[in-house]
């Protein structure tokens, strides 16, 4: 079981949600409303998500964390029905603003999805594939930021002999990894988690949980989970999402020991989920 | 409680029946394939055999002259010989219902008083000329006719003389012949002749009605100008157009088709390999069936064919090609078949050798006879030889069916009588008798390859694009109607599309050949244009209409640039080209212009080649894993550089084989070819010129060939080739489909 595997994240640190100085707010979402065709899927959300801390949005099945996770790096764009209202500021800036571009920003909000996706190509072509992108061609650039990335992912004692392999060939763990070092070679400002340990097994899951903790001394990170002993594990803010509405939101040691809602215990104390 | 796990009674019976009945159906549809495979092998096999001779019995001659020529009958039931004494008697070959096997069943002396026979000189298949020592010259022809009378066939032989009973006057001084030949049809006869006081004379009997009822002419003498005193041979081709007469190692030809004057019209003088022990000389001739070529024999064991080639100083005799006969012995003796364009070489030695001309086929080598014949002849249906060795009759069966068919006949060039050069050609029949048929697979294979290859360069760019856009940017709803829409046209008859193609495409383009051109820059230009103006327009505007239905803006566009470079056609067509494009290219250009052209098949094929690519590529793009898109757009990709960069990739081995199967189908399609293309078979990647393909030629010709012949056989090698063609193409395409599929299989 997850639970009996010995804690070695690092200490929480406490902050008032309420009242954050603007440099400490990565990302401010302000009355964000989302409707598929006629179906509100979030209501008025307002949250502000802390600069380099874990983030986790944790609720039933629909709750729509995994849509407000989305509409971070519009994602959502893609769904012909989906219409958004409201805001989310990156730097003070609206990101569904008139004149923003999407690519630019999903450059700077990554995501790590469900499933591991690596592209069918070389591990060295994933995790350079966001450099390539952007125009970067110099090999020595590209060397680089691979090894860093895959360090940072801590992959790279794994893969560094055979960095031209097909990523297909990783075990699931790895791809998922792979994936992270991916999202974190082009140097984003806040990386979205979506369920990234839902495919995997124990062992893996605990290798990307200590990841993630590793992760947020560079990044801002917002991880979707339905596992909430993982959310309590990785997490310094947790919010609980019910059928689309914000529900509760605050330090996850607060969440899980004192709730403030009925709604949020009863979650938590598995009445339903 | 047991649980019964035995599955019982009839669930079981189901079960083993389904097995049964599907494995048959697998094993049946492989043995079908393996035998039209196997079909084809056994119905080409026989033109890559080379002939058999064996002999099919020998009879004693009754009299004891020697033979001075032989022949048979075309079903080789009765043979004949003229001896010296004048005399021509029949054999009996086979058992007939009147006749016993080796009976004489008919015999004539020809001649009259002490005369004895000098020389039979035979021209075409049953007419022989006499020269007799007194210095007459007689005209017979053996003749065979079928008898039914008694029930079952009787041949019966009679002599004819053609140019009546009497001696026929060659020479209006009396002289006497030293050499004498001659050609002859119903309208006239030409003999040219060398007497013995050296005059080399042609005598030309004109029918007052036509030989083979009437025997009364005109005659008609002429002196030639000869330069040298003595001759060895001499032959008048069978249509009287030329006379070859030799003279030790000198040809000289002459044109006989002047009733005036007779005129010299080449000297071939064969370059002859010297060794040092001996000089070498040209030891025979003959003339080659179709009357064009001349085999000439020497003494090294080489023939040599020459015919007339236009070149720059006119048409003049080239030595076009050689047979290595013997190594240590002289070329003896000639003999030509009537219909085909083989010849048999005898050696003093009785060595023989068969050959074919035009395929270079060295078809036999034996030895039939040990010392010297003294006739020999083959059988006009060149199915059967008669040789006459002292005063034995030796007949033989020759199988030799398809001689004019060799691997290089068939895939390399060569040099046709007539042709300046040696060439790849295709063409099967014509109007004259004496034809022969070319039967190169290059031009089709090349008309298959170029057809093909156009109609992809068409609908490979737009079939992928529309996969494309379909798969990845247009919304499932629309999808759902244009994919089935697009799929539907793969139903639609080919036929319809040749016809329309043939019919209506092809003088549309020829007509309005600026139109096309311009619509080729107009379109791709316009949908641009248009694409830009939509960006630039403001999003108020853009939101009254729903995106879905966005690109049917482009249909008014298309219909206006399409139109416009329709009406601007004739105007540039003034403007630029004179008045008439067509004009223009073939004769500014220097182009061949066809109607029916590689232009009208690329549209047409392209069209049918469309479906099938489209909706596998549409396919294989639509099922490239959603997440793996996500994953690019999520990493700051856009639209496209996800799709070029892992939307195309991953779906590479799909793309790889549908635009293989698209490959395939234009490969093996037929109708659309068989109308549009014209049909010519040619060599020449010109985008303005016909081709015909090896599915057409099929379709083509299948109806017209002879069962059994070379041409029929040929025509199941092309379906051959063409089935491997596509096989090769298949398994091809699985094979690097199978790796591609093996690189992204964990996807």
């Amino acid at each position: 079981m997850i639970s009996v595997i010995p804690r070695t994240l690092a200490p929480k640190v406490k902050l008032d949600l309420n009242n954050l100085s603007p440099e400490q707010v990565a990302l401010e979402i302000k009355n964000l409303n989302l409707y598929y065709g006629d179906k509100q899927a979030l209501q008025n959300i307002s949250m502000s998500i802390p600069k380099g801390q874990v983030t986790a949005f944790i609720g039933p099945s629909g709750c729509g964390k995994s849509t407000l996770l989305r509409c971070i790096n519009r994602m959502n764009d893609l769904v012909d029905i989906c219409k958004v209202e409201g805001e989310i500021n990156l730097h003070g800036e609206n990101i569904y603003g008139k004149h923003v571009d999407v690519a630019a920003l999903r450059r700077q909000v990554g995501m790590v999805f469900q499933r591991p996706n690596p592209f069918p190509k070389t591990i060295y072509e994933n995790v350079v594939y966001g450099l390539r992108i952007m125009g970067e061609n110099n090999r020595r650039v590209l060397n680089e930021a691979a090894e860093k990335s895959l360090r940072s992912a801590a992959l790279w004692n794994e893969v560094k002999d055979r960095l031209h392999d097909s990523a297909l060939g990783l075990s699931g763990g790895q791809q998922q990894r792979l994936v992270i070092a991916r999202a974190i070679a082009i140097q984003p400002e806040v990386l979205l988690l979506d369920e990234p340990t839902s495919a995997l097994d124990p062992i893996s899951t605990l290798t990307i949980e200590e990841l993630i903790n590793d992760l947020k001394k560079q990044f801002t990170v917002v991880i979707v989970t339905h596992n909430m002993q993982q959310a309590a594990r990785v997490s310094d803010q947790t919010a609980f999402m019910y059928m689309g509405e914000l529900i509760e939101y605050s330090d996850t040691n607060t969440l899980f020991t004192t709730p403030a809602k009925k709604k949020t215990e009863d979650y938590i104390t598995g009445r339903y989920g | 409680m047991a649980i019964a796990l035995k599955s019982t009674g009839p669930r079981q019976l189901k079960n083993t029946l389904a097995k049964w009945l599907i494995t048959l159906g697998g094993i049946s549809v492989l043995f079908t394939l393996v035998l039209i495979f196997l079909y084809l092998l056994y119905v080409i096999q026989p033109i890559f055999e080379s002939a058999k001779i064996e002999p099919a019995g020998q009879f004693e001659i009754s009299t004891v002259a020697p033979t001075l020529a032989t022949g048979v009958d075309e079903l080789k039931e009765i043979a004949f010989q003229i001896n010296q004494e004048g005399q021509i008697n029949f054999y009996q070959l086979v058992k007939s219902p009147a006749h016993e096997k080796g009976t004489l069943v008919l015999s004539e002396n020809l001649l009259s008083g002490d005369a004895t026979l000098v020389d039979v000189i035979t021209s075409g298949v049953e007419n022989k000329l006499l020269l007799d020592s007194e210095g007459n010259v007689q005209l017979i022809a053996a003749k065979f006719f079928s008898n039914f009378d008694s029930g079952s066939r009787e041949i019966i032989p009679s002599i004819a003389y053609p140019l009546g009973e009497g001696f026929i006057d060659v020479d209006e001084h009396g002289g006497v012949f030293s050499k004498l030949s001659f050609g002859m049809d119903e309208e006239k006869a030409v003999f040219v002749a060398f007497t013995q006081d050296k005059r080399l004379i042609k005598t030309s009997l004109i029918a007052e009605d036509d030989f083979t009822y009437d025997s009364a002419h005109e005659a008609n003498y002429q002196e030639i100008d000869f330069p040298v005193d003595h001759v060895n041979e001499i032959l008048v081709t069978l249509d009287m157009a030329l006379a070859f007469v030799r003279s030790d190692d000198q040809i000289f030809v002459y044109d006989l088709t002047d009733e005036d004057t007779v005129e010299l019209k080449a000297t071939i003088i064969p370059s002859l390999e010297q060794s040092s022990t001996k000089p070498h000389h040209v030891t025979s001739m003959a003339l080659l069936s179709g009357s064009s070529s001349i085999l000439i024999g020497s003494s090294a064991g080489k023939v040599t064919q020459w015919f007339e080639v236009a070149t720059d100083n006119g048409r003049q005799f080239k030595n076009i090609r050689s047979f290595d006969v013997s190594e240590t012995e002289a070329v003896a003796q000639i003999y030509t078949e009537q219909f085909r364009k083989s010849f048999y070489t005898l050696t003093p030695s009785g060595e023989m050798g068969v050959f074919y001309t035009t395929s270079e086929a060295d078809l036999w080598r034996g030895q039939l006879i040990t010392g010297k014949t003294s006739a020999f002849a083959i059988s006009p249906r060149a199915d059967g030889l008669v040789i006459v060795e002292g005063n034995l009759l030796k007949v033989f069966n020759v199988e030799n069916e398809h001689p004019e068919v060799t691997w290089s006949a068939l895939w390399e060039e060569v040099w046709y009588e007539g042709y300046p050069e040696a060439k790849f050609i295709w063409q099967s029949t014509s109007g004259s008798d004496d034809f022969e048929g070319k039967f190169s697979l290059v031009p089709i294979s090349f008309g298959t390859m170029k057809a093909a290859m156009y109609a992809m360069m068409f609908a490979v760019p737009i079939a992928l694009s529309a996969a494309i856009y379909t798969a990845y940017f247009m919304t499932p709803g629309m999808r759902r109607k244009v994919k089935p829409t697009i799929e539907l046209m793969e139903a639609l008859p080919t036929v319809i599309l040749g016809f329309l193609a043939g019919l209506w495409l092809a003088p549309i383009i020829e007509n309005y050949l600026p139109a096309i051109a311009m619509l080729l820059v107009l379109l791709p230009l316009s949908v641009l244009l248009t694409a830009f103006a939509w960006h630039q327009l403001p999003n108020k505007m853009k939101s009254r209409i729903p995106e879905t239905w966005a690109p049917i803006i482009l249909v008014p566009v298309l219909l206006i640039a399409g139109g416009s470079a329709f009406f601007l056609s004739p105007f540039f067509e003034t403007l630029f080209f004179g008045g008439d494009v067509r004009q223009f290219i073939t004769n500014d250009l220097d182009i061949d212009f066809d109607q029916r052209n590689s232009l009208v098949v690329g549209l047409a094929m392209g069209f049918a080649v469309i479906p099938t690519i489209f909706s596998m590529a549409e396919d294989a793009i639509f099922s490239v894993p959603k997440h793996l898109t996500s994953g690019s757009l999520a990493l700051g990709a856009t639209q496209w550089q996800t799709l070029v960069k892992v939307v195309l990739l991953t779906a590479s081995p799909g793309i790889f084989s549908a635009v293989m199967m698209g490959l395939g189908r234009a490969v093996g399609e037929t109708m659309i070819v068989l109308m549009a293309t014209g049909n010519t078979p040619i060599l020449d990647w010109s985008i303005f010129q016909g081709m015909r393909t090896l599915a057409a030629n099929i379709a083509v010709e299948m109806p017209e060939s002879e069962v059994g012949s070379s041409h029929y056989r040929i025509l199941f090698l092309a379906a051959f080739v063409l089935f491997v063609f596509t096989f090769i193409f298949n398994t091809f395409a699985e094979l690097i489909r199978q790796r591609l599929r093996e690189k992204y299989s964990s996807l």
